[in-house]
């Protein structure tokens, strides 16, 4: 099978430092996966990596079925990428930025320009100076020179960020529509997990250096952990009842939670067990844990 | 529109957009128009008494006000002042591919990094070409605006030969001053180098080895220290195109392998 991304124990080592360890990353065609790392886990460099702007101490990589070359060299008419903060030539306009990058990308169809302009909704600022948009404009004008030669896979690092909030859901809704009515793949860093979860088809988390967890769809939900959570007017005679029936008892915020799969599976008996006692609970309920507590517990962050 | 074309319009739109053009020609104008001051005080030179130190600097570089020295000035403000502006160039055009971080748009691209290097370096000829034709143009409108005596046109024929020569010569040392922008990811390493290297031929000039020494050839050339091109020799231009092949291969080679983790 030909993957749009494919690396095979993918290193590197900036000194004594190892940015990346052995990373091996599949990214099927038509994928949307989302790359979530802690600040300094290996996010950049792999992404710059995968578009041979860093060269692999040990590993290789492949992107649309063709290795990257030691001089960079790779498919690159088929990739989109925007990396870290996007950049522009300050004292151009949108306009002629956006043609700078048509005339490397070799192509001959002018109309492209101003397509990708009025797509990316930069049309009011063609031809204002870079140098003087704003952030959420700079990122427009980032994504319109990603996405300016139509390419087969995009390779985006925080592509929501600087954006306002109706601006990150215009983005997520464009990239989703890319994903499904043109087929592109899309490979995707974020620190917002939300934007994550409600993008990505696959989730690949890195830390320190090392992809610690790939999940679909599918893991996702079953790895989530569960919890049931209690509430009661007498919070300390529940405690006593609850871990006297033999369940480990955890008092936070929200109360008493219950992690063991007798409680989650049976909450009807615990809510039995504690009205007998003569502390009917005011709440009683399963929840899951979302992608940002299950990133975080992963991570070990705070 | 083949890649290199692509690559050298890019270059191109970029220097006209930029103040950098504008701002290295009006300093390299300072050239002729310090000379043609120094000639009018020169052919006054009651007025130039009355300026005080001016007159005496007037008549210790240009000694008489005629177009020989006009010329001589002129070729010799070059060679000092083009090793200062033409790093300042050459500085800017690679150099701000890293200040301002777009040099990660120029890498996973169709253009191949070469291409890309390759039309920086033809755009700095032009451009260098370009500023020492506005000079000689210039100078010779001041020239004749101040009515110095003394003009030949085959005299204005060899000063501007010697003046391309000096360019050419200047533009060969270029390739280590890009080199050092791009290592250096800026403008600093390059202008430190430029200097630096300004500084010691001065000194190796002086020492009278200078005709081994690179960076001191051009400004042997312009006749700063005697009689022009005759001190220089056969091993004074190789020596010169050695370090121009060895910056062009140390750049490209750089550009295709170096790693671009900022």
């Amino acid at each position: 099978m030909n993957f749009a991304i494919e690396t095979t124990n993918l290193s590197k080592a900036f000194g004594s430092v190892q940015a990346v360890n052995g990373v091996n990353l599949r990214v099927r065609q038509g994928e949307i996966y989302g790359f979530l790392g802690l600040n300094g886990a290996g996010k950049t460099t792999t992404i710059r990596s995968l578009l041979g702007m860093i060269h692999p101490t040990t590993g290789t990589v492949k992107v649309m079925g063709q290795p990257v070359g030691p001089h960079g060299q790779g498919p690159w008419q088929q990739v989109g990428h925007m990396v870290e903060t996007p950049t522009a030539y300050p004292e151009l306009t949108v306009k002629e930025n956006l043609e700078i990058a048509r005339r490397l990308q070799g192509i001959s169809d002018k109309s492209v320009t101003n397509r990708t302009i009025e797509q990316l909704k930069l049309t009011p600022y063609t031809n204002r100076r870079a140098g003087t948009l704003s952030t959420g404009n700079r990122q427009r004008l980032g994504l319109a020179r990603a996405l300016l030669h139509s390419p087969k896979l995009l390779i985006l690092d925080e592509p929501t960020s600087g954006l306002d909030p109706a601006g990150v859901v215009e983005i997520r809704e464009f990239l989703a529509s890319l994903v499904r009515e043109q087929s592109v793949t899309l490979f995707m860093s974020s620190h917002i997990l939300t934007e994550v979860a409600r993008l990505a088809t696959r989730i690949g988390i890195i830390h320190e250096g090392c992809l610690i967890e790939e999940l679909d769809a599918a893991n996702l939900a079953d790895l989530r952990s569960q919890q049931l959570e209690i509430k009661t007017r007498d919070l300390a005679a529940a405690h006593t009842v609850l871990a006297q029936a033999g369940f480990a008892v955890n008092a936070n915020d929200v109360g008493l939670t219950l992690k063991e799969t007798r409680a989650i599976d049976a909450p009807d008996a615990v809510a039995t067990l504690l009205v007998n006692a003569g502390i009917p609970p005011t709440r009683l309920v399963v929840t899951h844990e979302n992608l940002e507590d299950h990133f975080l517990r992963l991570t070990g962050g705070n | 529109m083949n890649a290199f074309t692509a690559a050298f319009w890019m270059e191109a739109l970029k220097v006209r957009r930029s103040k950098v053009s504008w701002g290295t020609s009006l300093a390299f104008l300072i050239l002729p128009l310090v000379g043609g001051l120094f000639m009018i005080i020169l052919k006054n030179p009651e007025q130039a008494q009355a300026l005080g130190i001016i007159s005496v600097k007037a008549q210790l570089v240009g000694g008489s006000a005629d177009w020989p020295a006009f010329f001589d000035m002129l070729l010799q403000g070059m060679s000092i002042g083009g090793s200062i502006v033409f790093a300042f160039i050459v500085a800017w055009i690679f150099g701000r591919e890293f200040s301002d971080h777009t040099i990660k748009e120029l890498l996973a691209i169709p253009t191949s990094r070469g291409t890309i290097v390759g039309a920086k370096f033809a755009l700095t000829a032009l451009w260098l070409l370009a500023l020492t034709v506005v000079i000689f143009v210039v100078g010779l409108g001041i020239g004749t605006a101040v009515h110095i005596p003394g003009w030949s046109s085959n005299l204005a024929w060899t000063t501007l030969g010697t003046m391309l020569l000096i360019t050419v010569m200047l533009f060969m040392l270029m390739p280590l001053v890009a080199l050092f922008a791009s290592a250096g990811r800026g403008y600093l390493p390059p202008l430190g180098w430029a200097v630096a290297t300004l500084v010691c031929a001065n000194i190796v000039a002086v020492l009278g080895w200078g005709d081994w020494f690179p960076w001191a050839v051009p400004i042997m050339a312009s006749g700063m220290a005697g009689p022009g091109t005759e001190l220089l020799r056969l091993h004074s231009y190789v020596v010169v195109l050695l370090v121009f092949v060895l910056g062009l291969l140390a750049t490209f080679f750089w550009w295709r392998t170096a790693d671009q983790a900022q």
